[in-house]
């Protein structure tokens, strides 16, 4: 199949390899043209415009960071939406807001494009093992047609339900990821300023009903003081402010994510949003130890 | 002097009517003209257009919901204001959307002052406001008569935006504020014990402070009517949260406060007092719902 992939960062470079190795011929562009290196040497070809990807491609994915790069990406000029042929469906696995998802998607459904909201979890080394978990809003049909392509990139393709559905599955990811990983600094922190080992206790508490992937990934990370990204701060950040955003729009109170997304904001604020999410733990040992 | 008025809610009505009783020529215009029969029928003049309001004027005030509104207001105003003429706007909107539209005019030789105010209905009427404004000191002389029949504290924060970045700290400080009085009313209530009195008890102590007495009195009379409407308040956090995440400043307390207000939202008080923050607790954990 000929294939659109436009955002080849940390996660897109991986995920479009994948779909290159399963025989699919890719059509690329980038705002940056070094980003196309990688892709120099297999079954590739770059344009000059997310226009002329759409004129060569019968399903373009999108991993940008934000909506507007979205919107600009699919309705902007030289946009997918004006060289579209009959049928594309586009799908966009970059996280953004629900609403805004749904919006894009019946500007989109106007023009005859199908619209497609696949976000993923599961970090970089997720897209490089093609483990990924990928949650998807769109109709059925579009769903079925795509599902092959996601199942070369992802360990687990779900469709959650029409349009929006994937962003709203993955607001729903980043309230546990979010409160879950600070929660786990904090418990380690305690335990280290209780003067105990935490390399203990996270050992004893595997066992229990305080399990969970990020004690045990993440956790054995902040032991190892390993705070190399993986998932940067500020993305998280930028994630629970569209989970907050959304929380506002539809009057739910949401207490756990609103605290986690200030510790979040004070990261950013003190440097540590290019680390990854993980440096909550270090924020929490500076704000427990006393001034030098 | 030619002052132009657009925005006639709670607080724009009597902030309007001091402005003509001061003996300025006042312009206006509304979407809805019986909503300014009342100032026509006092010898303000009614204008077609947001445009021919500014053509009139030396200084235009306009007092509105959101950013959205000021910013369509100012691009009809722009093509009516002569060279030198000022924008005064009195709503509460981001900081941000303040600096682009102060940029917009720029090119033409328009002023914008950002000048949101505290006080609420009450402080309208009596003309007590609190008005703290953002914009070129070079204005103050122009500034000043206008203000001054409207407020009791007049304060330039700084340039434009600064006088919404002070409305956010109000905001921020205000709402904390009735929230610890709805979680001090709920603690006496469910001890058994009268707010009313201990609301009175506290006002001679350290805890004494305005929103004890206004909406602690509120709280006390179980009088939930508006005063502000907690709507407003409601979009005032989302604005004030969004610079918190822009600038990387965490403010703990203030995101659990927003969070009572979105369930103040979901339970359908929005165009109730904010002192029905007490009602938010009550509603979950008296009533054994």
């Amino acid at each position: 199949m000929n294939v659109g992939f436009i955002g080849l960062g940390l996660m897109g470079r991986p995920m479009a390899l994948h779909l290159e190795q399963a025989g699919h011929t890719l059509h690329l562009w980038a705002r940056r043209p070094e980003s196309l290196a990688p892709f120099a040497a297999v079954n590739a070809k770059t344009h000059a415009s997310p226009a002329a990807v759409a004129a060569h491609a019968e399903v373009v994915i999108t991993l940008v960071a934000d909506a507007p790069d979205v919107d600009a990406v699919c309705l902007g000029e030289n946009g997918l939406a004006a060289g579209a042929k009959p049928g594309l469906i586009v799908v966009d696995m970059s996280t953004i807001n629900p609403n805004a998802a749904r919006n894009i998607g019946e500007k989109l459904a106007a023009l005859g494009i199908a619209f497609v909201d696949a976000p993923v979890s599961g970090g970089e080394i997720g897209a490089i093992n093609a483990t990924l978990t990928i949650m998807v809003g769109g109709t059925p049909a579009a769903f079925e047609t795509v599902k092959p392509l996601l199942e070369k990139m992802g360990k687990s393709v779900t469709l959650i339900g029409e349009s929006g559905a994937g962003q709203v599955a993955k607001a729903c990811n980043q309230i546990l990821t979010g409160v879950g990983t600070l929660a786990v600094a904090e418990a380690l922190n305690f335990a280290a300023k209780s003067g105990v080992d935490p390399a203990k206790v996270r050992e004893a508490l595997l066992g229990g009903f305080a399990y969970s992937k990020i004690l045990e990934n993440h956790g054995q990370r902040m032991l190892d003081r390993n705070f190399k990204p993986g998932f940067k701060a500020w993305m998280h950040q930028k994630d629970l402010r569209i989970v907050m955003e959304e929380a506002h729009r539809l009057g739910l109170m949401l207490p756990s994510a609103a605290a986690t997304a200030q510790v979040f904001n004070a990261m950013v604020g003190s440097g540590l949003g290019e680390q990854d999410s993980i440096s909550a733990l270090m924020l929490l040992e500076k704000m427990s130890t006393p001034e030098a | 002097m030619h002052i132009g008025f657009i925005g006639f809610g709670t607080m724009g009505k009597p902030m309007a009517t001091h402005l003509l009783r001061a003996g300025h020529t006042l312009h206006v215009w509304s979407r809805r003209v019986s909503s300014v029969d009342f100032l026509l029928q006092q010898g303000a003049i009614w204008c077609a257009s947001p445009a021919e309001v500014a053509r009139a004027s030396e200084i235009v005030c306009t007092n509105v919901t959101g950013s959205s509104d000021v910013e369509e207001l100012a691009e009809q105003l722009a093509t009516g204001f002569v060279r030198g003429g000022i924008h005064v706007d009195f709503s509460t909107i981001a900081p941000s959307v303040a600096r682009s539209i102060a940029a917009m005019y720029a090119p033409h030789g328009i002023e914008f002052v950002d000048a949101p105010v505290s006080g609420g209905g009450a402080g309208a009427r009596d003309a007590t406001l609190a008005i703290m404004w953002g914009g070129k000191t070079a204005l103050t002389p122009r500034l000043a008569p206008l203000f001054s029949v409207l407020g009791k504290t007049v304060v330039q924060v700084g340039d434009v935006g600064a006088g919404q970045v002070a409305k956010a700290c109000n905001q921020m400080v205000m709402v904390a504020a009735i929230q610890a009085c709805a979680e001090a009313a709920q603690l006496a209530q469910a001890a058994g014990v009268s707010f009313a009195i201990v609301q009175q008890a506290l006002l001679g102590g350290s805890a004494a402070s305005r929103v004890l007495e206004v909406f602690g009195g509120r709280m006390a009379n179980r009088n939930f009517s508006a005063g502000v409407e907690a709507r407003l308040h409601h979009k005032d956090y989302a604005l004030l949260m969004e610079s918190a995440h822009r600038l990387g400043v965490p403010l703990p307390v203030s995101s659990v406060v927003w969070q009572q207000l979105n369930a103040l939202m979901a339970q359908g008080m929005g165009r109730e007092d904010t002192s029905s923050l007490l009602r938010v607790l009550e509603n979950k954990f008296n009533q054994g719902e």
